[in-house]
């Protein structure tokens, strides 16, 4: 019996050939099954919620311009993520690092006032440390402990050797440990 | 106790690490409080990056779905001479293949035939076929010069070229032919290895990972 993860990808293999031959509803589909990940990446790249979802919208226009040259040997997220973070860089470059403070935090419904403002203050904490890290360092940053991804993922979705991967994570870890070592005491 | 393992602990906190080194990273956290504390460190860095909220209030899966199709352009398809020309250039190793097996069949063949009809295999053909050989090899009209004027060395020289070189204008044509298509097809060796790394992603993609 065939997995459902396999035959996931099979059906998504299937939208991507059809995406390539020009089906727009096919590359819909996909855009919607993507659409989540892309956008929290460019969000977590450059802070703002707004800008993230136009980013976003920008890097599936160029995913689809690129689609035909596509070669399903790496998985389609990675090269998704990769085209977005090249468009989050290129947003970044163009507003010269936007923060927004309002977009970052989200209280959660469940908390009183109290931990709500706490969760506030905290999730803008990180969120700004996060900010505050190269881009090159954030984006892988932002790869592995929000989306996941392997350090192998990372390389291929970045086009880099995954002893860069490991360097830049590090250098990110490094520097988050001192911007908040207030949150860190264990 | 062994060496800290501190150099490996985020690819063992990333799950990363497998075999032996995995192995040989457990047993040491088991015993060395070191270890586990920067291990300690990394897991709670993890969990306070979580605290920073994903994107909220976003647009609406259907919605940004529509959205970006609203603003999906025309993707152009090829002209039929580009495509045309695609087929060519990707059947082209096969030409070039085709190409080398007909020389060489025409190489070989010539050469047991031409072999066949001196040793009189032939019969009165070989009169009809064979051209009029040569007195004797040209190379060996020029070991036998070694006193001769130079008169005599241009006229061996001039017979030389008229011959197609000391190997004769098949063995030349053949030779010649076969280093065409070598180099034609390594040229397209690079060609589509060039081509392949261009259309695997946008040039200008892999050049602002590159810098960033």
């Amino acid at each position: 019996m065939r997995s459902q993860t396999a035959t996931a990808k099979e059906t998504e293999r299937d939208l991507i050939a059809l995406a390539q031959q020009g089906d727009r509803q096919a590359f819909g589909e996909l855009v919607r099954r993507h659409r989540e990940g892309v956008v929290n990446v460019v969000y977590r790249m450059c802070g703002d919620a707004n800008l993230a979802e136009d980013a976003a919208q920008e890097a599936f226009i160029r995913a689809w311009q690129h689609l035909p040259g596509y070669r399903p040997r790496s998985p389609f997220r990675n090269w998704v993520y990769r085209i977005a973070t090249n468009v989050a860089l290129d947003v970044l470059r163009r507003e010269k690092e936007v923060v927004d403070l309002d977009a970052l935090p989200l209280v959660n419904p469940g908390k009183g006032p109290e931990d709500a403002v706490e969760g506030i203050e905290l999730g803008q904490r990180v969120g700004q440390a996060v900010l505050a890290l190269p881009p090159a360092s954030r984006v892988v940053l932002v790869l592995r402990e929000y989306e996941g991804l392997s350090y192998r993922e990372i390389a291929d979705a970045l086009g880099i050797p995954i002893g860069t991967v490991m360097s830049r994570l590090n250098y990110a870890r490094t520097r988050l440990r001192q911007s908040l070592a207030l949150y860190l005491e264990v | 106790m062994s060496e800290h393992v501190i150099a490996w602990l985020e690819a063992y906190h990333d799950g990363e690490l497998g075999g032996r080194r995995l192995q040989q990273v457990e047993a040491h956290l088991a015993g060395c409080a070191l270890c586990r504390a920067e291990l300690e460190k990394l897991q709670v860095l993890a969990a306070l990056l979580q605290q920073s909220p994903a994107a909220s209030d976003l647009t609406s899966p259907d919605r940004f779905v529509a959205q970006v199709g609203l603003r999906l352009p025309r993707r152009p398809s090829r002209p039929a001479w580009q495509r045309a020309l695609l087929v060519g250039w990707q059947l082209t190793p096969l030409a070039l293949l085709g190409a080398w097996a007909f020389v060489q069949t025409v190489f070989v063949v010539a050469g047991v035939a031409g072999a066949a009809l001196q040793l009189g295999l032939g019969g009165d053909l070989a009169a009809g076929l064979l051209p009029a050989l040569p007195d004797g090899s040209v190379l060996g009209e020029l070991f036998s010069l070694s006193d001769a004027s130079l008169n005599d060395l241009g006229r061996v020289a001039l017979r030389t070229l008229d011959q197609g070189g000391p190997l004769g204008w098949g063995v030349t044509l053949s030779l010649a032919l076969l280093a065409a298509i070598g180099l034609l097809y390594w040229s397209w060796l690079a060609s589509w290895w060039v081509f392949r790394r261009h259309r695997q992603f946008g040039a200008s993609d892999r050049r602002n990972l590159v810098s960033g």
